[in-house]
């Protein structure tokens, strides 16, 4: 724990060289909270990580025991051959959970830049105008559109194929609100240089201002793969034949039907946080600069 | 701007004419995707037998939105005259909208059209396989007439309160811990963060399991407890209908009736999804709050503390003062969010025990599909409504409350 004094801030040193003891045991306390809290908010992964390997019965015995007798692997065998016929399998699941998830985000990055560029640097009538509906649109509760937009997606014969999330997912006001306050914050020296050369708008959006917006863009994607990886409600209306499944659906399904199946459900459960922890823990920098800049809008 | 020569003065009026018929001809397209008819897939089969279906149900919807549609046209239609004879503007705006197209398309096709479709269909009877019936006020009057529907609000409101508060109160404590110089900042930072990535399906799930009578939270109050010699018995912790107040009643000695629900307060199984909710929503919210610390002056920290104030009086008097308009921005958030609550109460309670944990959405999802009955679409499309106004009612209500009580800084 001494080894965290050099790095800490001048004042904390001025103060350490008043107060030795009173410092460091400040410090340690302090990093026993940090690392106090850390494992209470990862006990539950922890559990349900060590539990994915127990027996049916070892699972729900009481009292449970932390770590498995023997950790077994049946059980993320079993998961992954699961399968209900006709394709509807655990890996179909997975691809259809993939597919969705990477299918928005490249349809947001696309269609969300091309919006905010026009915010952000075009000067045309009704910008202001259309701009504030957009805002307005994001305080209306997801609850007042579901069940219309699932009447719409029968009638349009969408139910059950990827395209009734793939195009409501193409746009979203919160990322389009993003983007447009990271382009105004590009300056604007090159897009004048390409404008004076005879560039089309459409040529300084591709070559100019996309190449400058790639952390951003980077956000977006982590951001709506993430939102939409962890859905629920809409792919439980819209797709609800078993072969159209998301992992979400799936999960949820097996536990209203096997209710005591604890352990599979564990499997599923970790098989289900793994990628987007994964994906957290390498992005974890843009995900986190993501979602303040979404929130610092005040 | 100089005198138009008169051949680009009629391609001028060519292009308002041509914007006019596209707007109108978008629109009406849009407008007729959303026409209150019957659903379902066979509906839209061939286009002349849907038109049918549009006529006999959904003229007076479309004689409306035709109107719009003509209003935005002209006012389209002039500003398209106006910009046309100047080739720099006309570009721009081209492009402009060009660039705007699959935001506009999608956002009116898919919001705009369905909330209007909602509303109309708010007032009718409709199931989706026969044409809506028009009945007025009937489905506001039936969902304001039933004890489930003002449980599932009690129940929110309940959840609203005590989980907007606790996260944003343990959101601000954790982005404070954070915020002190420290090593390793970056990986407390992480961790903390984890629990708000993973999918609420797959935290529902484990919680649903450490619930369990057998489970770990049963464990840790009975060992936690047994260190001072007290017996725990174990709690079925989800299924518990018992409420905060009955409880409180009882040990006292008396006792709430069940006819009385709206006395009893939020029951066992509902704060049990409170703790869950709590546990994963407070690490988004303390993202935000980390993000707008780092944001604050250090030079006021150091003047304060020349002055002699301490820690708590610092966190008092500079920090949370500057930290209002996110703590306005995340209880917004969190209200919005809490007072749609779904996904957990789905997976598990499904609104019990004794409707303790029935919610609104919950409700439009059961009525909606028909899970507990006949499909009462425009039944749950009014509750949607009610419980859009109470969501906006709140969000207006805090935004005044929280903006004048900022006035004095």
């Amino acid at each position: 724990m001494t080894a965290a004094a050099p790095t800490a801030t001048r004042s904390a040193l001025a103060r350490a060289e008043a107060k030795p003891a009173r410092y460091y045991v400040g410090l340690i306390l302090r990093y026993a909270l940090l690392i106090g809290i850390g494992i209470v908010l990862l006990m539950p992964f922890i559990l349900a990580f060590a539990g994915s390997f127990k027996t049916d019965s070892e699972i729900i015995a009481y009292p449970p025991k932390f770590f498995p007798a023997q950790w077994l692997t049946e059980n993320w065998v079993k998961v992954w051959n699961t399968s209900l016929g006709e394709g509807a399998t655990f890996p179909r699941w997975l691809f259809n959970t993939a597919f969705l998830s990477v299918g928005v985000a490249v349809l947001e990055m696309i269609g969300c830049s091309m919006a905010a560029y026009a915010f952000s640097r075009l000067q045309f009538p009704g910008r202001d105008l259309v701009f504030n509906f957009m805002l307005g649109t994001m305080m209306i509760p997801g609850a007042v559109t579901l069940i219309p937009a699932y009447v719409l997606m029968t009638k349009l014969q969408l139910v059950n194929t990827y395209w009734a999330l793939l195009l409501p997912g193409m746009v979203s006001a919160g990322a389009i609100f993003m983007l447009t306050q990271f382009f105004k914050t590009v300056p604007k020296d090159l897009e004048e240089a390409a404008d004076i050369d005879g560039a089309s708008k459409f040529q300084i959006y591709k070559d100019v201002i996309l190449p400058l917006a790639r952390p951003a863009l980077l956000t977006v994607f982590i951001l709506q793969f993430q939102g939409m990886w962890n859905s629920f409600m809409a792919p439980l209306l819209y797709l609800d034949s078993p072969r159209m499944w998301v992992l979400n659906v799936a999960l949820s399904v097996f536990r209203q039907q096997y209710q005591a199946n604890w352990s599979l459900t564990l499997v599923g459960a970790v098989f289900n946080a793994v990628p987007v922890m994964l994906l957290f823990f390498l992005f974890s920098k843009y995900y986190i600069e993501g979602v303040s800049y979404t929130g610092v809008k005040g | 701007m100089q005198v138009p020569k008169t051949s680009s003065r009629s391609s001028a009026n060519l292009a308002a004419v041509a914007s006019f018929v596209l707007i109108v001809v978008v629109i009406m397209l849009i407008a007729l995707m959303n026409a209150p008819t019957k659903g379902g897939s066979g509906v839209m089969a061939s286009f002349g037998s849907y038109l049918a279906e549009v006529r006999k149900t959904g003229m007076p919807y479309m004689l409306v939105l035709g109107l719009f549609a003509i209003a935005l046209g002209v006012v389209a239609a002039t500003v398209v005259r106006r910009e046309w004879p100047n080739p720099q503007r006309r570009r721009t705006l081209i492009a402009a909208y060009a660039f705007l197209a699959p935001y506009l398309l999608v956002t009116f096709i898919f919001t705009v059209g369905v909330i209007l479709f909602a509303l109309y269909i708010a007032f009718t009877k409709y199931d989706i396989f026969t044409e809506p019936q028009w009945v007025g006020f009937q489905n506001f009057a039936n969902a304001l007439g039933k004890k489930t529907f003002w449980q599932s609000l009690y129940n929110v409101l309940w959840f609203a309160v005590i989980v907007t508060t606790a996260q944003t109160i343990i959101a601000i404590a954790l982005a404070v811990i954070l915020n002190a110089p420290m090593r390793f900042k970056q990986f407390f930072r992480t961790i903390f963060y984890a629990p708000s990535v993973t999918s609420s399906v797959v935290i529902t799930l484990i919680f649903i399991w450490m619930y369990l009578k057998t489970g770990y939270i049963n464990l840790f109050f009975d060992k936690a407890l047994g260190l001072f010699g007290v017996h725990w018995k174990a709690i079925d912790w989800l299924g518990d209908p018992r409420g905060l107040i009955q409880i409180i009643a009882q040990a006292f000695g008396g006792n709430i009736p069940s006819d009385q629900w709206y006395l009893r307060g939020p029951s066992i199984a509902w704060m049990c999804l409170m703790v869950q909710n709590i546990f994963t929503t407070a690490p988004t919210f303390m993202i935000m709050f980390l993000a707008a610390l780092q944001d604050i002056n250090p030079t006021l920290y150091e003047a304060a503390s020349i002055d002699g104030a301490n820690g708590w009086q610092q966190f008092r008097k500079i920090t949370l003062p500057l930290l209002r308009p996110i703590i306005l921005l995340v209880i917004v958030l969190g209200t919005i969010g809490t007072l749609q609550i779904f996904d957990q109460v789905y997976l598990a309670t499904a609104g019990g025990p004794l409707d303790t944990t029935q919610t609104p959405v919950y409700m439009i999802y059961n009525e909606a599909l028909g899970k507990q009955g006949p499909i009462q679409m425009g039944y749950a499309s009014s509750i949607a409504f009610i419980l859009a106004a109470i969501i906006f009612f709140f969000t207006f209500v805090q935004r005044r409350v929280i903006e004048r009580g900022t006035e004095q800084y």
